[in-house]
């Protein structure tokens, strides 16, 4: 007696198909599982075989036997219990046969349905393979997000039995789930003083745009930087679910959650946890979870070179390649990096008022780890100035919703043209012949560098979408080349 | 180019200051005088290139802020600081130990000229034609101590010039200045030693423009600098939109364009001047 159900599997982020199939002998009892489980697939059979008892059904006292196909593929978490448990009731006869239904969900030993993590990948199955899908009630709003799903909540074992014998097409499937709202970012209004700082995140969130800023210990670095939430877009709902598949193949849960990711990973991170890895099936890594967000890199100096290294390929391609032996796998990996360093050990490199106590040696070479080819990659490059103790007592900077607004408006323009102005080719936008003078004049007597030079164009343009016109002009292309004061030997 | 003028002590336009001294002598004079008080800045030829920077560094700050600066025109120390206020609005003061019309040293006949031609003066009790012996210059210091109305030491060694300078202008009541420097550097140890005798350690450039304006008040030739003008000292890059009276981006813009013009230079948290 043999009977099989769908399942999901996220490999690379994406949602691949997973056979459940199982069989039933004659011979004397016995549950046998195959096909690369990890451990918790493994215990699967404790739970299947405690919830169907407490469901009231009568697990089959034969040889059971339940493989996982493709069998190659390995096969992690707690997302099978429930497919694997309604292919054993169906191989027994107990309920008809499931046919192409994607089911996803972890058994509680009471027969309870549990989340488990792959409710997204569930509707996406469902949708591009224009067949249902059956998920715990608590996230179905999140199957029935993707566009074309059909998707069916249960809260029991007991409840999908039942659904299942009165049939899917008899039964309405559920309404797609409001995206939920991040928790409230930190308002740019506790920011006081640092004008050019403000005028920088605004731009850099308006485009899209990679945002360096150095200055001494104490300037508010890292609160603008953690700032930058509030002002950004909200995710379109197909970029919200990217996100979300992208975190569950982390094994972390985030639902339909519209407010862009923000990472923050730490400079003692390991190059697998920044670009992802692991034995047996790779997860994604910290740029993947930034996906669609910000990935901010606190004291970028302190991270290792080669850890820098690794981000070229995510910030040139917008996806990261874990290499496996015989085989690689792409992660997306489209993020905006906003980083933070000091521009000395002791911090005080160029400071007007203090003076840097740093010994030469020393100082070049910390200063040489950020050097030309990662400085070369951001738009934006700003000195955050120390904050007079006058200004802490000043009034309150303006508030993220304000200046969120205006980064909306300007979004628009480039969704009208088709993409953020990060990934913008230099040379298609419209310029006015003194904003293209200006920056030839500052790349031919080295205020920018060649590549500087492209990158000032693109920040131009967000800069003229800020002011809603169509041509960049001179003024907008000089506050970007205001923009990129960069990092060099002072 | 400029005539010969001579200042009698009892002239209309001699020097107040001169008349504290014992034998206020008569002044061969070349170029444009003033009756504003001035500052000199004076140091030892042996110097070395923190206290070069220093000089020119003060000289360009004391005239931008609108004072008139005095020296001797010798190598060093006092080259440097006629040099940094030619860099600013000019008024420079030489006081020679030869006369008027002998450069000496003869490398500095450029500055010599500059400060002429920058509607500066050239002084001396010296008739035209007198020759720089070496006896003459102490002489020399106690005119740039008796014109001054404060005198900045950079640098000084165990004896020398400058401290006879220091000495007499502290005599006559004047406030002096000193630069501090590390205690076992040569040129440093003359002005170590004011300083433990009393004299006012200089902390910086802007330290030293508030000890001034405390001690003499207002500089007599202010100038505005005009909108867009950045001063010596720099202008601290986010003050730029509320001195400028405009946006962060226009500020920014601005900027972008006196770089891209050179005549402005970001280091860490200031812009200053290009040309420097």
């Amino acid at each position: 007696m043999y009977a099989a159900a769908t399942s999901v599997a996220l490999v690379g982020g994406e949602a691949r198909p997973v056979r459940v199939e199982a069989h039933v002998g004659r011979q004397s009892e016995a549950f046998k599982l195959s096909g690369l489980p990890d451990t918790a697939v493994r215990e699967a059979k404790d739970r299947v075989r405690a919830a169907v008892a407490s469901a009231g059904i009568r697990f089959p006292n034969r040889t059971v036997t339940v493989n996982l196909a493709p069998a190659d593929l390995p096969k992690g978490g707690t997302d099978y219990d429930l497919p694997i448990a309604l292919g054993i009731l169906a191989a027994s006869k107990e309920i008809p046969p499931l046919r192409e239904a994607v089911v996803v969900g972890e058994l509680a030993l009471d027969g309870a349905v549990r989340p488990g993590s792959n409710a997204f990948g569930a509707g996406v199955l469902s949708a591009r393979q224009n067949v249902p899908c059956l998920v715990a009630t608590s996230v179905v709003g999140e199957s029935a997000s993707i566009p074309g799903a059909r998707a069916y909540g249960v809260d029991s074992l007991a409840a999908a039995v039942d659904l299942l014998r009165e049939g899917l097409g008899r039964v309405e499937p559920a309404e797609p789930g409001a995206p939920i709202v991040g928790d409230k970012a930190p308002d740019l209004a506790d920011i006081r003083g640092q004008p050019m700082a403000r005028r920088a995140l605004e731009v850099a969130a308006a485009g899209g745009h990679h945002l360096l800023m150095h200055g001494p210990p104490g300037s508010g670095k890292t609160m603008l930087a953690r700032r930058i939430i509030g002002i950004l877009p909200p995710l379109e709902i197909e970029d919200a679910v990217e996100t979300a598949m992208l975190w569950a193949a982390a094994g972390r849960r985030r639902g339909l959650v519209v407010t862009p990711p923000f990472r923050a990973p730490h400079h003692t991170a390991s190059k697998a946890a920044l670009v992802g890895g692991g034995s047996g099936n790779p997860v994604p890594g910290e740029v993947s979870l930034a996906h669609r967000g910000v990935l901010f890199l606190d004291e970028l100096a302190e991270f290792p070179r080669g850890h820098l290294d690794t981000l070229r390929q995510p910030l040139e391609e917008g996806v990261v390649s874990v290499a496996r032996r015989g085989s690689s796998l792409d992660f997306p990996a489209s993020f905006q990096l906003v980083a933070a360093t000091n521009p000395c050990p002791c911090g005080f490199y160029g400071d007007g008022r203090r003076p840097c106590e740093c010994r030469p040696a020393i100082l070049g070479r910390y200063r040489s780890r950020i050097s030309g080819p990662l400085i070369d990659r951001f738009d934006l490059v700003v000195r955050v100035g120390r904050v007079d103790a006058t200004e802490y007592s000043g009034p309150q900077g303006e508030t993220s919703a304000s200046v969120a607004s205006r980064v909306g408006r300007a979004r628009e323009g480039q969704s009208r043209r088709g993409q953020i102005n990060r990934h913008l080719d230099v040379g298609d936008g419209q310029e006015s012949k003194a904003a293209s003078r200006l920056v030839a004049k500052a790349v031919g007597n080295g205020v920018l560098t060649a590549r500087g030079g492209d990158r000032v164009r693109r920040v131009a343009r967000t800069i003229a979408d800020l002011d809603g016109t169509d041509l960049v002009e001179e003024h907008h292309m000089a506050e970007a080349i205001g923009l990129r004061g960069e990092w060099r030997d002072e | 180019m400029n005539d010969l003028r001579v200042m009698a002590p009892d002239g209309p336009d001699y020097p107040v200051g001169l008349l504290d001294l014992e034998d206020p002598p008569q002044l061969y004079v070349l170029g444009e005088t003033t009756t504003a008080p001035a500052v000199a800045v004076v140091g030892t030829r042996r110097c070395t290139r923190y206290g070069l920077n220093l000089a020119d560094a003060f000289g360009h700050a004391l005239s931008r802020a609108g004072w008139t600066t005095v020296s001797g025109l010798a190598r060093g120390i006092d080259a440097a600081a006629h040099r940094g206020t030619l860099r600013g609005q000019g008024g420079a003061v030489a006081v020679l130990g030869s006369g008027v019309d002998v450069v000496y040293p003869v490398e500095n006949a450029d500055l010599y000229r500059s400060i002429l031609l920058s509607g500066g003066a050239i002084m001396s009790e010296y008739p035209p034609g007198t020759r720089p012996d070496r006896w003459r210059f102490p002489a020399r210091n106690r005119i740039i101590a008796g014109i001054a109305s404060a005198v900045v030491v950079v640098e000084a060694g165990v004896k020398g010039g400058a401290l006879i300078t220091a000495r007499l202008a502290a005599e006559m009541g004047r406030p002096v200045l000193v630069v501090p420097g590390d205690v076992d550097r040569p040129a440093s140890v003359g002005c170590n030693h004011l300083i433990r005798d009393g004299a006012h350690p200089v902390l910086g450039v802007d330290d030293l423009l508030t000890e001034l304006e405390f001690i003499l008040g207002e500089p007599p030739n202010q100038m505005p600098a005009p909108a867009g003008v950045i001063p010596a000292t720099g202008l601290v890059i986010d003050d730029l939109p509320s001195i400028w009276e405009c946006t962060p981006a226009e500020a920014l813009a601005r900027l972008a364009r006196m770089e891209i013009l050179g005549e402005a230079r970001r280091v860490g948290d200031l812009v200053l001047p290009g040309s420097g």
